[in-house]
């Protein structure tokens, strides 16, 4: 029986569908077209122009299913699973950008069309290269739309599409109901972390990064296949760097995102997820090392081929690591599990088989040098950088693939109790060998270097390093730890080396400066690493709380979260900080935390800032999800995030309650006796008998000849603000009736009960409101110092790639004896 | 022999120096029994006893958080941990400790949380049927 659904949109699905199916089909005809133009040996390139045609049929099917999937989420067609699941009608457009990749489909998508860009480049500029490497990255976009698919195939599902129906992908009694949309108002909304620009641009240029990455390998594999052993890594050097720069950039935005973002406390918590982006990046470096080294010596070719071919291999790995749901219970935010382990594992064999299928069968033709390097030559540091680096990784990788080895050999082994502890004891000393090498080796010649000379120029930088270390290590507070000292050593002899490339640079050489600026980006960034997380301090330390007194325990007991109550100032390290209330915009809280330096002998306010820590508050949920503010300076920063706040349903529930019974909400009223003139304290105030009113009237109650009504003058003078109000007592035959009167703003209310006369008094019934729920928010603040070298190095870093690209792209443009070997080649 | 193969294994004994650390450092999961016995730091898997009342009240101590968790082996112990309370604790549906026994109480140095995913099947279903049920009345 089918049922006719009211109101959905079937038709961008379709055509979504539609475009996912051509998007795989042409990537194979291309593949297939460009193989069997590669091994053919005809003079008619009909094959080539069949690999074209697709190749471009492929891009605009990739750009269909963006667009189609696009107009679904802009017009919340929730009948989508995708975006019922990643979005919601209040998310402004921007976030609907995020929303798009928020999900394993978007982001797969994404790989492709930057695939797809990268493929039509390609075949503007790659020329003799074209059908080889363009086989090998069609093969891949055949792999990668395949994820896409979402179709059976002998009872088994082929990828996930993102055009599948709420109805076809959830269970649930309401699609028995032909409209049952309208009982689906709205999406499930983009996880409030992502909620942030930072998640807007982060995702493409990761994935750029990992799509630029299967180039190189295309490259070597093509060389392998072509036997165009040399040429290869002159013509794959600028992609190898392009792909180093852009994942690179990718990273560090990701990190930049966790440290504004998330309340991680930090730039990297070397969680499976960041490693796994980290992998293929550290062994694409090494790469980019030794096929320099190649280039200029002939030594290195097997570990320059391997490397470029391992990374490759490795980004898929990372692929793997983070979309098949292996990494369980050790990361925190890996992609959900979509069924995709197998299919995810045969992508990885394949290209894995590839690329060490080739090496192997073209072995023995390789141009592997029997010659032994020169100890003072730079391609025998550069090889030892390019090993060390890849050891580096190789540690990374061996941590992390734990749940994977657990799965593997069905044990239960648990990753490192401490995390950071396990990684630095090897990292900081690779970190401190890469920068060292990277430091003197550019003062080595290739072939060989004559010692005596390199030995003057290095003693004066050593001295110098030495002294800039000393005085650095003091001020960034780094000397307590032989570990840290030695790194910054390393860091600060490699900026010593380093600089006087780039004076030469700026005197005009900029061409050649992408080396060392790159490399002075390093040391800084290991620099700025260093002290941020080696000081970083908690400044919220817990002085006047319930404390075990336990200081030594530094990990477990201290105590870095601090209550503040509202307009009641805390001193926290030198500030004085003072929560000042908070604003509702949307869905997030801001928290208003005012920070103040007083001199303690003036007591003058040196400095003051504000900082707004945001908590969005889920009311059904009952919790908060937390972003700090951060103050930034030149040399430190302040970070700030609430770790706890009062929920904000359980205040609005009850001020609602109070308004139902008159008395009720007050506490248990103080009777007075006064006379006129007298004052009467309470909690925030004083209370003044003013006067009486013997001619009051009461409206509605008509008054009889002897009736009495009267009214009492009180004067309230709250903190700053004063209030008159005029309860009344009524005598009406004989009988005793009073009207009390509220000053809801003082949280006042007055009855005017009874007329003493022999007392000659008044009696006076002051109610008053609980004490109000004082507001506090729990706040953890740190102060990173020194985080900007880290940004900095990170940012001249990828300058200096980018100046790299332009000269090794320069040398792509062949000199005339090179056109005659090819021609000769191709003959 | 080359100089660079002579390197080469250097650094391949590195590696293995490596991968035998990882596997030294690394940790065991196990149940608050194992921890009780071995007195050593491990991680604990197990669930949030959603009975029994999350402590946490910042006015006495903001760095104070205990909650009882059931471990797989279905034995239950209070745990501590010096820190505010993670967002969406409640929400957990199982919860990684790392940390060690001290006295009866289980000290956590860090807590990992699963939450259900907000695209959970089941759930989905509850909604609706509270759904459908209001409007039918």
């Amino acid at each position: 029986m089918d049922i006719q659904f009211a109101g959905e949109h079937l038709l961008p699905g379709k055509l979504g569908q539609f475009f996912i199916i051509l998007t795989f089909g042409s990537a194979l005809i291309s593949a297939i077209s460009y193989y069997f133009a590669t091994v053919k040996d005809t003079n008619d390139d009909s094959w080539k122009r069949i690999a074209r045609l697709s190749a471009w049929v492929n891009t605009f099917a990739v750009v269909g299913i963006g667009a189609s999937l696009f107009y679904i989420i802009y017009s919340h067609y929730f009948e989508y699973n995708y975006a019922w699941a990643h979005s919601s009608r209040s998310l402004p457009v921007y976030y609907i950008i995020s929303s798009f990749w928020e999900g394993q489909e978007g982001s797969f998508w994404l790989w492709m069309f930057w695939q797809a860009v990268l493929t039509n480049v390609l075949i503007q500029r790659a020329r003799t290269w074209e059908t080889p490497v363009l086989t090998i990255i069609m093969l891949s976009q055949v792999f990668i739309s395949s994820m896409l698919l979402g179709v059976e195939v002998l009872g088994l599902r082929i990828g996930s599409s993102p055009f599948i129906l709420l109805r076809d992908a959830v269970e649930g009694p309401i699609f028995s109901r032909a409209d049952y949309l309208n009982l689906i108002p709205d999406g499930n909304g983009l996880n409030p972390l992502l909620q942030n620009y930072w998640m807007v641009i982060h995702p493409p240029t990761l994935f750029l990064g990992f799509a630029s990455m299967v180039v190189p390998f295309a490259y070597a594999v093509a060389g392998l296949w072509q036997k165009r052993y040399k040429e290869w890594v002159t013509a794959a050097l600028p992609w190898a760097l392009f792909a180093v720069m852009v994942l690179g950039t990718g990273i560090i935005m990701g990190s930049f995102w966790a440290y504004e973002a998330l309340n991680f406390g930090g730039f990297w918590a070397w969680d499976p997820v960041e490693n796994a982006s980290i992998i293929p990046w550290l062994t694409l470096i090494a790469a980019v090392h030794v096929m320099i080294a190649y280039k200029n010596s002939g030594h290195s070719y097997f570990t320059a081929t391997f490397l470029v071919l391992i990374s490759f291999v490795l980004v898929l790995y990372a692929s793997f690591l983070t979309r098949s749901g292996i990494l369980g219970e050790t990361s925190v935010h890996s992609f959900t599990d979509l069924g995709m382990f197998g299919h995810l594992l045969t992508y990885l064999l394949v290209f894995f088989v590839i690329a060490i299928g080739f090496l192997i069968a073209r072995w023995k033709d390789l141009p592997i040098t029997k010659k032994d390097e020169e100890t003072y030559s730079r391609e025998f540091w550069l090889f030892i950088g390019a090993l060390v680096l890849t050891v580096s990784c190789i540690q990374v990788i061996a941590t992390t693939s734990i749940p994977v080895f657990n799965a593997i050999f069905g044990t239960k082994i648990a990753p490192p109790a401490n995390v950071f502890q396990h990684y630095h004891q090897w990292q900081v000393p690779f970190a401190i060998v890469i920068s060292l090498v990277s430091g003197f080796s550019q003062y080595l010649k290739y072939k060989n270097t004559d010692p005596r000379k390199l030995y003057v120029k290095l003693v004066m930088i050593i001295i110098m390093a030495a002294m800039i270390t000393s005085a650095f290590a003091y001020v960034a507070d780094v000397y307590h730890n032989v570990m840290y000292v030695i790194l910054t050593f390393a860091a600060v002899f490699s900026l010593c080396c380093n600089v006087p490339f780039l004076i030469d640079a700026l005197k005009g050489k900029w061409k050649l400066a992408g080396a060392s600026i790159a490399h002075i980006g390093f040391a800084f960034l290991l620099l700025g690493a260093l002290v941020a997380a080696a000081t970083s301090k908690v400044v919220s330390i817990n002085t006047s709380g319930v404390g075990f007194g336990e200081e030594f325990d530094k990990s477990n007991n201290a105590k870095e979260n601090i209550i503040l109550y509202e307009n009641e100032p805390v001193r926290m390290d030198q500030y004085t900080v003072t929560y000042k209330g908070d604003s509702t915009v949307g869905v997030n809280t801001y928290y208003k935390i005012n920070y103040k330096t007083i001199n303690q002998t003036t007591r003058k306010v040196i400095e003051e800032f504000d900082l707004y820590p945001n908590a969005q508050q889920n009311a059904k949920m009952q919790t908060i999800v937390a972003s700090p503010d951060t103050r930034h300076y030149l040399l430190h920063d302040i970070y700030t995030h609430v770790s706890s706040v009062p929920l904000k349903t359980e205040t609005a529930e009850h001020d609602d309650h109070t308004g139902h019974s008159a008395d009720e909400g007050y506490d248990q009223p103080a009777t007075y006796e006064v006379a006129l003139g007298d004052t009467i304290r309470y909690r925030e105030g004083i209370i003044v008998v003013k006067g009486i009113n013997r001619n009051a009237t009461v409206e509605k109650i008509p008054l009889g000849k002897n009736d009495v009504a009267i009214a009492l003058t009180l004067q309230v003078i709250a903190k700053n603000k004063t209030y008159e109000v005029d309860p009344i007592f009524l005598l009406k035959a004989g009988n005793k009736f009073d009207f009390g009167k509220a000053v809801a703003d003082a949280g006042l209310k007055f009855r005017f009960t009874n007329v003493l006369p022999d007392k000659n008094k008044l009696e006076v019934m002051v109610y008053q409101k609980p004490l109000a729920e004082k507001k506090w928010v729990v706040l953890k603040a740190i102060k990173f110092p020194f985080i900007n070298f880290f940004w900095a190095g990170n940012i001249l870093m990828m300058v200096g790639f980018l100046l790299s690209i332009f000269r090794r792209n320069k040398e792509i443009r062949v000199k005339p004896e090179e056109i005659k070997e090819i021609k000769l080649q191709s003959k | 022999m080359k100089k660079s193969s002579i390197v080469g294994i250097i650094i391949i004994a590195i590696a293995i120096g490596v991968i035998i650390s990882t596997y030294a450092d690394s940790s065991t999961y196990g149940s608050f029994t194992d921890a009780k016995e071995s007195q050593t730091e491990l991680h604990v898997v197990g669930t949030l006893n959603k009975s029994k009342e999350l402590i946490y009240n910042p006015k006495v101590d903001a760095n104070y958080f205990a909650f009882y968790l059931v471990d797989k082996q279905g034995k239950e112990c209070k745990v501590v941990f010096s820190g505010a309370k993670p967002q969406d604790f409640e929400r957990s549906e199982e919860v990684v400790l790392t940390g060690k026994m001290i006295g009866n109480e289980f000290s956590a140095s860090k807590i990992l949380m699963k939450c259900p995913s907000k695209y959970n099947k089941d759930k989905m279903e509850v909604q609706e049927v509270e759904h459908t049920a209001a409007l039918n009345r």
